[in-house]
């Protein structure tokens, strides 16, 4: 796999989000549990976004499904991580983990 | 919840139109949620705000925008398969694409050429930084100042106008004043003085001011410097610029600077600078520039302010000037009149007055002309553009034609791709897609053979391109243009009666020629484009028999077997000698001397004004223009001698020779009467004789008053006349002869002869310029016309070939088979005939009115070439349906 991982810090948290919500994740869940999570409050349309670079990064996979009558009868684009996001995710928090713990060496306190 | 609360409608229907289905629900659907949730939490109208907040939202995200990741078809997809469809079906009708193809690309790339043409002659000294504000002194003589069809337009200004105006006028901003020098010969001397190149300028000489070049800049012509100071070079007397090729041309091995020319054997002039040659699209096509101090030095007397001295004009010598910007015409031309008044007397200055020419008229204005020797009408120009838009129009027409009658062949392709889901607009898409490539196909090919044909074109079209159409962002966007409306005019009609085939009836293969609204609508067009057609070869045929007319009419003198060469001395006993010898020569029937010939294009013409002894104002004379001769003009020419005596060498200058038209013009009476009669002409002359009239001008113009008068000192031409029998050789050795004699006797100068024939002809240069374009066009017009008939014919005769079998088999002969195809083609040929021809007589009577000798116009005129188009029409009509109706009808009946 390559090397480099880029991922935004928005799109990290809402892959992780994904990843939390397997199977289950779709729009209006994910800004909602983003606002719950960590305070940030985004418009839809910018989920949306994030979501569709996850997917042509390959990171999540989507399927339409889930039609319920509070959304008028409409199916939503629910989203799963797939094999290489939950690769890249892990990557990640190795990365930082392993340069927080040099943080934890050379700290003064 | 209240679920009577719907967010708002308009915002669900946007992402419907904009975005693929998928896309449209996930999003109207997760919009929807939030707003439910938001009618709980914050009530009805912040939740409907935050639905058309958060759905325009989607419209700023690029995902939104991008083409459907998910599983719609491609729009591009759809485009491509429309090219690949175009190109299956324009391959199976071979032959149509081969002849819609080949209408427009006549059509384009005649309009491409006219079009490049238009743009040439538009674009003459546009280039000058301020040349809305240059105009030309012209010289009007007339009762007012405004110029009426009486008033004589001339461009001459006398030598002392010039300086008057600048000292006197302030306001003026600029003036530069000109001497343009036809025919000057130009010797190159080496160092020691004598002669070693000798040249004759016919063209391009001029003397100018070193203002010259800060009024006429050349802008962007890649116009400069290439050596010599612009602002030094033409102050001085007997200096010249040269341009680079002359340059070239006089000092092959690249010395210019300091050299001296020689001109016309009597002054030298240092060579102080060298231009890029000047653009061709220039009105001052000037090659040698002589200063014109050194006009002031040669003719100093001429140029003070003494008042005879404001009466003599050269309309060779022109001033320019610049008015400041927002100073009217009007005004400026009051104060020019002022200073004209303030100089002369009353007769001169109540009948010529000097008027101001718009540069940007120049050009177009053939009154006044230009040193180029040629303008072109306005009315010429618009009638290039109508010829170029019927080039495109009768293209179309043919493509027209061709695709409604094709399309009945088409239905079951059409019904089936209905019948498979396609909806009109695709249809229309299709269609317009297959025409959009035959005409881009027609507009890349007409461009190529455009600028194949252009360099061929060049002499006949009067224009000097200096780059390549494909090269030109202009000519590229009107092509582009010309493939866009093209595409729209010729695809739109076909493609819409085509979509609305019904698909029951067009699989069925119902239609029939006959059946199909685009029938009329297809005469309708056959019609207009053969009236096109007719108009230009009625003109044509006019246009042609008219010059026919100008070569065969008599002009009063005989302009057979006759050279002219000027002469370089006027020394008449040196004119003696070469006249003996000359007449020596068994070849030659007649030698005269003269001041000038008696007509053709680029001959000298002296005037001054007669009257009767009694005449006491301005407008009691008659302006003639008068010629110095000698006694052997009249048999030379064979000019006819009305009454009284022909003129002798004892002649004085006092004993003239009038034409008839002066003669009726001062009222004399009959030539009889006129014989004897004492005129007014600066001294008293006396009447000698009377000679018919003969054409100065040309045809297109009137008899001018003329005179012929004695005098050896102004000889400038020898007019040789040559009497050719079996066994003297040919012409050219005839020439070859006189050209030893003359050499012998003037080794300094060039022997330049003409045929007099040749000058004459030279008249209606551009009339036969105007007749060869015409044949052309309307050449390509029934080009154009037999294709799209030939394609129309070709159709109709597959259709009936069943019809064609059963009548035969019934008994029908070749020419009823015949009779049956070329009908309606007669018909609708007469009737476009019809049509044409208050068209065409409107047309070619205006054009006739310009000439004052014209053919009369007559039936046989129109109907000559009315069933000239008919005959070709019929051949085509013919040749093809002879083949069908040939054909054995068995095999069109065995298959079914």
């Amino acid at each position: 796999m390559s090397s480099r991982i880029y991922l935004g810090e928005l799109e990290e948290l809402i892959l992780l989000l994904v990843a939390l919500y397997d199977n289950e994740a779709y729009g209006v869940l994910l800004t909602e549990e983003l606002q719950k999570q960590a305070g940030r409050v985004i418009s839809i349309s910018a989920a949306h976004a994030v979501l569709h670079r996850l997917e042509e990064k390959g990171f999540v996979r989507s399927h339409m499904g889930g039609a319920s009558a509070e959304r008028g009868g409409r199916r939503k684009r629910l989203f799963c991580i797939t094999a290489l996001g939950r690769k890249a995710v892990e990557e990640l928090r190795d990365i930082r983990n392993q340069i927080w713990s040099m943080l934890v060496k050379t700290a003064p306190s | 919840m209240k679920e009577n609360h719907t967010p708002p409608a308009w915002v669900d229907r946007l992402l419907e139109e904009l975005a693929p289905a998928d896309l449209a629900e996930e999003i109207k659907g997760d919009l929807r949620e939030l707003f439910f949730k938001a009618v709980n939490d914050k009530g009805v109208r912040a939740a409907k705000r935050r639905y058309v907040f958060n759905g325009l939202g989607f419209l700023v995200k690029r995902f939104f925008w991008k083409n459907d990741p998910y599983n719609n078809p491609n729009q591009f997809m759809m485009l491509s398969s429309y090219f690949t469809m175009a190109r299956r079906s324009l391959l199976f009708y071979k032959g149509n694409t081969i002849i819609n193809t080949l209408g427009l690309v006549t059509g384009i790339a005649s309009a491409l050429v006219i079009l490049t043409v238009i743009r040439y002659e538009l674009s003459f000294d546009t280039f000058h930084s301020n040349s809305d504000r240059i105009y030309r002194v012209v010289r009007v003589t007339g009762t007012d100042l405004t110029i009426s069809e009486r008033s004589e337009c001339r461009t001459g200004i006398s030598y002392p106008v010039p300086d008057a105006l600048k000292s006197e006028i302030p306001s003026l901003e600029k003036i530069t004043s000109m001497e343009y020098v036809g025919g000057a010969q130009v010797d190159v001397p080496d160092g020691s003085g004598a002669i070693v190149r000798k040249f004759r300028e016919e063209r391009g000489c001029a003397m100018v001011e070193p203002s010259f070049f800060t009024i006429f800049d050349f802008k962007n012509t890649g116009f400069k410097w290439i050596s010599g100071n612009p602002e030094k070079a033409l102050t001085e007397p007997f200096t010249v610029v040269l341009t680079r090729t002359l340059a070239k041309k006089y000092f092959p091995d690249g010395n210019v600077l300091g050299m001296t020319l020689r001109f016309e054997k009597s002054f030298d002039c240092k060579v102080t600078g060298i231009i890029e040659d000047l653009p061709p699209n220039t009105d001052f096509p000037f090659t040698i520039l002589v200063s014109y101090a050194s006009l002031r030095s040669l003719a100093d007397d001429r140029f003070t302010q003494k008042r005879k001295n404001w009466y003599g004009v050269n309309d060779e010598h022109q001033s320019y000037v610049v008015l400041a910007p927002g100073l009217s015409t009007q005004e400026m031309e009051k104060q020019i009149a002022k200073v004209h008044a303030a100089h002369t007397e009353k007769e001169l200055y109540e009948s010529r007055h000097y008027l101001l020419q718009k540069l940007s008229d120049i050009h177009f204005d053939a009154r006044f002309g230009d040193f180029n020797g040629r303008t072109i009408s306005r009315q010429t120009i618009l009638s290039l553009e109508f010829i170029a838009l019927f080039l495109l129009l009768t293209g179309c027409i043919n493509y027209i034609n061709l695709a409604t009658a094709q399309s009945t062949m088409r239905s079951k392709e059409i019904g089936l791709r209905k019948v498979m889901g396609s909806n009109p607009r695709n249809l229309v898409a299709q269609l317009m897609t297959e025409t959009f490539v035959v005409v881009l196909i027609a507009g890349v090919v007409a461009l190529g053979l455009a600028e194949l044909l252009l360099p061929h074109l060049q002499s006949l079209l009067n224009v000097t391109l200096t780059h390549y159409l494909f090269t030109d962002p202009f000519i590229l966007l009107s092509l582009l243009a010309i493939i866009v409306l093209v595409t729209l005019l010729s695809g739109f009609y076909p493609s819409l009666i085509m979509s609305r085939f019904n698909p029951v009836t067009a699989l069925k293969n119902k239609f029939t020629t006959e059946a199909i609204a685009g029938i009329s609508l297809r005469k309708v067009l056959v019609v207009a484009q053969f009236t096109i057609t007719q108009i230009l070869v009625v003109g044509t045929f006019i246009v042609v028999s008219q010059m026919k007319f100008f070569d065969s009419m008599d002009m009063g003198f005989n302009k057979n077997a006759i050279i002219t060469i000027p002469v370089p001395g006027r020394d008449p006993e040196s004119l003696k000698v070469l006249e003996d010898q000359l007449r020596a020569e068994a070849f030659v029937s007649g030698v005269t001397f003269s001041s000038t010939l008696p007509s053709g294009l680029n001959r000298d013409r002296s005037s001054t004004d007669i009257g009767r002894p009694e005449a006491a104002s301005m407008k009691d004379y008659q302006i003639f223009e008068y010629q110095a001769v000698d006694p052997s003009y009249l048999e030379v020419y064979q000019i006819k001698l009305l009454a009284g005596r022909n003129l002798t060498m004892q002649d004085s200058s006092g004993n003239i020779l009038i034409n008839k038209t002066l003669a009726k013009n001062l009222q004399l009476g009959s030539p009889e009467q006129a014989i004897g009669m004492q005129l007014k002409m600066g001294e008293k002359v006396t009447v000698v004789g009377v000679i018919d009239d003969f054409y100065s001008n040309s045809f297109k113009e009137s008899v001018d008053n003329m005179a012929l008068v004695i005098n050896a000192k102004r000889y400038r031409n020898v007019s040789i006349k040559l009497n050719l029998q079996g066994d003297q050789g040919s012409l050219m050795d005839a020439v070859r002869r006189i050209e030893k004699i003359w050499t012998a006797r003037y080794p300094d100068s060039i022997f330049d002869y003409q045929f007099f024939d040749e000058n004459i002809k030279a008249f209606y240069a551009q009339e036969q310029k105007y007749a060869q374009l015409f044949q052309l066009f309307s050449l390509v017009f029934l080009l154009i016309g037999c294709l799209g008939l030939y394609g129309l014919i070709t159709f109709v005769v597959n259709r009936k070939s069943k019809e064609v079998a059963i009548r035969k088999v019934l008994g029908a002969t070749l020419a009823n088979v015949l009779m049956l195809f070329s009908k309606e083609y007669v018909q609708l040929i007469i009737l476009s005939f019809v049509l044409a021809v208050p068209i065409a007589y409107y047309a070619v009577d205006s054009w006739l009115s310009n000439f004052s000798h014209h053919i009369e116009l007559n039936g046989w005129l129109f109907v000559v070439p009315g069933i000239l188009v008919l005959l070709i029409a019929l051949i085509v009509v013919g040749a093809k349906s002879a083949k069908a109706a040939s054909r054995n009808p068995v095999e069109s009946l065995r298959t079914e």
